[in-house]
């Protein structure tokens, strides 16, 4: 029994639904109770109906503020309403309205929908893009870990930033919808999700775009990440990720704002930022597919400094990252494409150090080496600093 | 500001290149989707470019007006350099040594000057009144064609876009609460004008073509033979037998004499 209250007590955190959850439990004693009956009382407090944020955010070349409001129990089912709202110093970045709730009061099986806006700039490719979306998603767990089911209808609107924009970006202006069933499958068995030091994490995604909308391709990307623990607090990790589509209409090819990019200081360290593949005028292109794969031995700071505190956030660690971005030509068959992919790689190696960032990014700060390189590519030799949410 | 000094710089460097065989027009689909007074915009350009016995070739694109610098079509594509509309166009190609008006004196091109304002300020409104505010014109036509490429909502939500932003430009001008008849009356004024002004000679300064013509040829001979629900303007234009005929004579001389296609 205690067990079991115990049970619901984690579920009810999971919930999030209470700043505190005391158990309480005591042997009946009212009128008409069994002799050997047990009283379990459990004592809430409930967080706040209503909170709200102020937030500045630094972009690449301008702030912005967000201004957030968040209802973390409105229906008083577990229901999460929350809202967003960014104002950035020129424009209005975007706004974003998302629901979640737990279906039958399982943490675990969320029902989630969103309405946003957002203006993004990419100035490594040379174009921005307004979105105006709708999505809804269901994410359940199975037997062999978590799966997510969405949908996504998205209006995107996009333009050259500049008059230095490249033509072959220049090309690609125009409004699209992109209309897209996406399944996402994560397995993770790590410790912790920035600096683990055992456990193996797999990320599966599809994407079929094509349902409506002007926008019709298939893509498949895959993440995978082990690592292995060894003597002194070392941990060494392999990851590797892969990822190809192809346009399902062979009269559109794959716009810009759909393609992979590859490169990095936090993906393939030692070229910059989306530096590697196909480029004109120094804007990347992107491409159809791309590999990556990366080894990296992690070990404490030097003489553990700040050791059991402040040092606990920090990592030296050193790697050897290789991969790829390429286009996938149909001309070619499958063994040609897989030996062109595998013969033009790039690959840099380096050390540096690693800072953790909350539980969601990590710093890092690096001297690079790039020892393999493909014409066009813009490369980024010497110390590389970067902050992140994703990265390899 | 730094744009525009990049711009003056731009097209000081193009000065001394020769014309490009690779030049280039950006246009949308004719038949499908263009809207006419887009449609009179490009043919000016396309007509100016030829009087100046310049070779390009047109590349029809459905998101020309998004590709475009302005956002507004026609643009052209020369070696490194794009430049959109017609008045950018008339000062880029100078540029490059090509000018119309050379043998004009300081009077004539500012008169010449003057009736292009007259048609930007006059024509170019009447056009976009016509396609995008007159309900049977804009629900039947314009709008279908505007959102002819995109898939549903957008082949709704642009065009009804679009058509907030021509009304607000119009209603800035004062054009938008006017009545047909009065912007029929403000057509027949403008054409009285350049009836006068042309009164018998091949063009409009003489035997040679300026950019006047260039610019009033697009847009006449589009009123002419785009077939509307509304067809007013175009009886309007047709009363006036010396603009007619000089429609009839730049066609000639510059697109069948060549077998040039619009």
């Amino acid at each position: 029994m205690v067990k079991l209250s115990q049970e619901v007590k984690l579920k009810l955190e999971r919930l999030q639904l209470f700043k505190h959850i005391s158990i309480l439990i005591d042997t009946c004693r009212g009128k008409g109770s069994s002799p050997n009956g047990y009283e379990v009382l459990f004592e809430v407090r409930e967080s706040r109906p209503v909170t709200g944020g102020i937030n500045t955010l630094i972009g690449n070349n301008d702030a912005s503020l967000l201004f957030g409001i968040k209802f973390p129990n409105i229906y008083g089912r577990g229901e999460r309403l929350q809202a967003d709202y960014t104002h950035g110093t020129k424009q209005v970045r975007g706004y974003n309205v998302s629901f979640t709730k737990p279906i039958n009061a399982n943490p675990d099986v969320l029902f989630g929908c969103g309405l946003y806006q957002y203006n993004g700039e990419y100035p490594w490719s040379g174009y921005k893009e307004l979105d105006r979306g709708i999505l809804f998603d269901l994410t359940f767990p199975s037997f062999i870990g978590t799966h997510s089911l969405k949908w996504e209808g998205v209006w995107r609107d996009l333009r050259a930033l500049s008059r230095t924009t490249s033509f072959a970006v220049r090309e690609q202006a125009g409004h699209s919808i992109k209309s897209s069933l996406k399944h996402i499958y994560v397995r993770d068995g790590r410790d912790d999700p920035i600096l683990p030091s055992t456990g193996t994490l797999l990320r599966v995604t599809q994407e079929y775009a094509g349902i409506g909308g002007s926008v019709e391709f298939a893509k498949q990307d895959v993440e995978l990440q082990y690592n292995q623990s060894l003597l002194w607090d070392t941990v060494l990790q392999f990851s590797g990720a892969f990822g190809i589509m192809r346009s399902l209409n062979t009269k559109n090819d794959i716009k810009i704002n759909d393609r992979f990019f590859l490169g990095g200081p936090l993906t393939l360290r030692g070229f910059n930022l989306k530096g590697v593949g196909p480029h004109s005028d120094g804007n990347a292109l992107g491409a159809d597919a791309y590999w990556l794969c990366a080894a990296h031995i992690y070990t404490p700071l030097p003489f553990r400094p700040g050791k059991g505190g402040l040092g606990d956030l920090f990592r030296t660690h050193f790697f050897v990252n290789a991969g790829n971005l390429g286009n996938i030509s149909l001309n070619n068959n499958l063994r040609e494409n897989f030996w062109r992919m595998a013969e033009t790689f790039r690959w840099a190696y380096g050390g540096g150090i690693v800072l953790r960032m909350g539980s969601i990014a990590r710093m890092e700060l690096n001297y690079v080496i790039p020892v393999q390189l493909q014409r066009g590519d813009s490369v980024n030799p010497g110390l590389q600093f970067g902050i992140g949410l994703s990265f390899l | 500001m730094s744009s525009l000094v990049a711009e003056a710089v731009q097209a000081e460097l193009g000065a001394y290149e020769p014309w490009p065989d690779n030049a280039c027009l950006y246009q949308p689909y004719q038949v499908e989707q263009i809207t006419f007074p887009d449609y009179a915009n490009c043919l000016s350009v396309k007509t100016f470019l030829h009087m100046c016995g310049l070779e390009f070739h047109t590349e029809v694109r459905t998101n020309a007006e998004e590709m475009s610098p302005s956002g507004k079509v026609p643009f052209i594509h020369v070696g490194a350099f794009l430049v959109s509309e017609l008045d950018p166009i008339i000062a880029f190609v100078n540029t490059r040594g090509f000018q119309l008006s050379r043998d004009l004196d300081e009077g004539m091109k500012s008169e010449m000057r003057a009736y292009m304002a007259l048609i930007e300020n006059v024509m170019v409104n009447a056009e976009l009144y016509l396609a995008w505010i007159d309900e049977a014109v804009s629900e039947e036509i314009t709008k279908p064609r505007y959102g002819y490429i995109h898939p549903w909502p957008l082949n709704r939500l642009l065009p009804w876009q679009k058509q907030s932003n021509v009304r607000a430009r119009l209603n800035s001008v004062g054009w938008a609460k006017k009545t047909m008849d009065e912007v029929c009356d403000e057509v027949k004024t403008c054409c009285q004008a350049l009836a006068e002004r042309l009164d018998s000679k091949q063009y409009f300064f003489g035997d040679k073509p300026t950019e006047l013509d260039a610019l009033v040829f697009g847009h006449l001979y589009t009123i002419l033979t785009t077939r509307l629900p509304v067809s007013r303007f175009a009886e309007i234009v047709q009363q006036f037998s010396n603009l007619t005929a000089f429609c009839t004579r730049v066609e000639e001389n510059f697109y069948k004499k060549y077998g040039r296609d619009f």
